[in-house]
């Protein structure tokens, strides 16, 4: 078998919350492999955004070994965090999080723009992605004038600009009525068809359903099932 | 490091997202900016004028003042004042590298004319006092080596004594000087002011008239000497200043009994009290500065604030702490642009104003524009590391909070 994308061996969190001290994460271990697609599920709570955030490197982990492409993250700079976010890795978020004064197709630029040059062929890539993702006619619409299904396509798109090995989705359906989630789903079975690694937070059994591997985080660890 | 189109245009659209807090920015760094440069720039304004005025005065650089009575250059004199006398001045005219000579003997007095009364400065002098202070007459004529010889009771008046007088004609007219009536001959040429000291409210009378008929004392007040163009003039003071201790027949350690004021002491004086009150205005105006830097912390702080998830969001995509530092800074640099440009109009606009209602004349000078955006640009990069820094401090971790 091959060299896993993700390898996390007892990664613990623990966060502050006035005097009281609690872990959220436990011990986590867990595999990724190339082509994966693997949904997470579990009770509000239980640590599956926080994980989600040491997966994408945006916080760091209290304890634990994180590999990523089997590099240990733990040791790396803040610059060289930035460019693996920017290179490796696309997000979407369940709250979108577009910018509000940029049009579609300039919110799907924005991370070529910290990748350094808006080349030529950035721009075309926003034009085709689009395009694909059936936003043809709203590049130039801000986010306010877009549905949110609308949105959330934006933000696909955004996330695959930079043609990333990684996708992390936090709920990318928790806002979103049935038809625009089963849109959405559907794009993400087709980007993974298509070769992308795909990580999912959700709580719609539905939803993780179409994922190729489920795994339930409670109180901090994965449980075996 | 990201600078192109798209960059700007992000920085840009942020900032008039939030156009109340982008207008007080511009406002609190403007009202500063425009305090400074209009300070500035009527300081240099009036310096010039000054340093003008000086020059019309033909206070050239080869001319001197001598005033009776040791002392102070412009204090009281402290010691007597009645030793200056005209054969001085004969001596003094004899000396090959002196061109002019013009005595002067003067003081306040009370002047009618049809039952109206001022105090004016009234000064005898001798014909050669228009060419020794670069002077003209503007209508009728000045009096003559005749009149001064027969103590003539004629008067020549500055360009403003008749209409503070109620004068309607004016040539031939009489008016009471000291208790005697003096006959119009001429009226001068307007000649300002020199700081606050109103040059034109001056009349003039025959030396001779003043020393018998209006002071009755046979001394001078002093003396303007003029020197030959290419002599050396600190050579000349000094051999004035012998000659005078030596025919005053001063014994070696007393004082002098006169005042030898320069060009250089004259500028000097002058621009003194100007600049202090520049520095004064401009410490006000640096201050406000500072506190217009304070009120853009502040509001680019709470902006800071209200645009962190955005901030979070450029994190998660691949910016670094640098990106968000320079995006700040960027920003800040726009503000000051606008802030600058429009503190720099606006001062135009006001010294225009003022000019319109004072003497001082508008100067139009790079300096003020130099200014203007140098002060903009300092206090607005100072004034938002604090912000800029902040802003890259935030944890994108908080994009992930579930709403
Ligand atoms: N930055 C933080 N500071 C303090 N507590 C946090 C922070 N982030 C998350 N938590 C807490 O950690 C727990 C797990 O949160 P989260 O990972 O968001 O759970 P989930 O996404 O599974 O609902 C929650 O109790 C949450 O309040
Ligand atoms: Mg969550």
């Amino acid at each position: 078998m091959s060299k896993p994308l993700i390898q996390l061996i007892d990664i613990r969190k623990k966060f502050q919350s006035g005097k009281i001290t609690y872990e959220v994460l436990k011990g986590i271990n867990l595999e990724v492999y190339m082509g994966d697609f693997l949904a997470i599920m579990g009770p509000s709570g239980g640590g599956k955004s926080t994980l989600l955030n040491i997966l994408g490197l945006l916080d760091r982990p209290d304890s634990g070994l994180y590999l990523f492409e089997g590099r240990e993250v733990n040791t790396f700079s803040e610059k060289e965090l930035s460019r693996l976010r920017n290179q490796k890795i696309g997000f979407i978020f369940q709250a979108f999080h577009l910018i509000p004064w940029a049009t579609a197709l300039e919110n799907t630029l924005l991370p070529a723009l910290y990748g350094g040059e808006i080349t030529k062929e950035k721009i075309q890539r926003a034009h085709e992605l689009l395009e694909k993702l059936g936003l043809g006619d709203k590049k130039n619409h801000k986010p306010a004038e877009l549905s949110g299904g609308q949105q959330q396509r934006v933000a696909i798109a955004r996330a695959l600009i930079n043609n990333p090995t990684l996708l992390l989705a936090d709920e990318p359906t928790g806002n979103l009525d049935s038809q625009s989630s089963e849109e959405v789903i559907k794009i993400f079975e087709n980007l993974n068809k298509e070769g992308l690694t795909i990580i999912m937070v959700t709580h719609e059994r539905e939803i993780a359903q179409r994922a190729k591997k489920i795994k339930f985080l409670k109180d901090g660890k994965f449980i075996e099932d | 490091m990201v600078f192109n189109r798209f960059f700007v245009k992000e920085v840009l659209r942020e900032l008039l997202s939030n156009k109340v807090n982008l207008f007080f920015m511009v406002l609190a760094l403007t009202f500063s900016l425009t305090a400074l440069n209009t300070i500035y720039a009527l300081g240099k304004s009036a310096e010039k004028q000054i340093l003008d005025t000086l020059a019309n005065l033909n206070f050239g650089k080869d001319a001197a003042l001598v005033l009776a009575g040791g002392g102070r250059m412009m204090g009281l004199a402290t010691t007597r004042t009645d030793t200056l006398k005209m054969e001085d001045i004969k001596a003094i005219e004899r000396l090959n590298f002196v061109k002019i000579v013009s005595p002067f003997l003067g003081n306040v007095l009370e002047v009618n004319f049809s039952g109206k009364a001022e105090k004016l400065r009234v000064d005898g002098v001798l014909p050669n006092y228009l060419l020794a202070n670069n002077w003209r007459v503007f209508q009728g004529r000045f009096f003559t080596e005749r009149e001064v010889e027969n103590y003539a009771k004629v008067v020549v008046l500055g360009y403003e004594v008749a209409k503070k007088l109620g004068l309607k004609k004016i040539l031939g007219e009489k008016i009471k000087i000291g208790g005697e009536y003096f006959t119009i001959i001429g009226i001068l040429e307007k000649k300002g002011s020199l700081g606050h000291y109103p040059l034109d409210e001056r009349i003039f009378v025959p030396l001779t008239t003043a020393q018998k008929r209006l002071f009755n004392v046979d001394y001078l007040s002093g003396f303007k000497v003029v020197f030959q163009e290419g002599t050396d003039f600190k050579q000349n003071v000094n051999l004035i200043r012998e000659i005078l201790r030596s025919r005053h027949k001063l014994l070696e350690m007393e004082p002098d009994d006169f005042r030898i004021i320069t060009p250089d002491m004259a500028i000097e004086r002058f621009t003194k009290t100007s600049r202090t009150i520049s520095a004064f205005l401009l410490t006000i105006a640096l201050i406000s500065l500072v506190i217009s830097g304070v009120i853009i912390m502040n509001l680019m702080t709470a902006s800071v604030e209200e645009k962190a998830g955005i901030i979070a969001l450029r994190l998660a995509l691949g910016a670094n702490s640098h990106d968000i530092i320079y995006h700040y800074l960027f920003s800040a640099f726009l503000i000051s642009g606008i802030s600058g440009m429009v503190g720099w109009l606006i001062s135009l606009l006001l010294i225009k104003v003022i000019s319109l209602f004072t003497p001082l004349k508008p100067l139009f000078s790079w300096g003020t524009f130099l200014l203007s955006f140098g002060f903009s640009f300092i206090t607005c990069i100072i004034f938002s590391i604090f912000p800029a820094l902040k802003a890259s401090k935030i944890n994108p971790a908080i994009l992930l909070k579930s709403l």
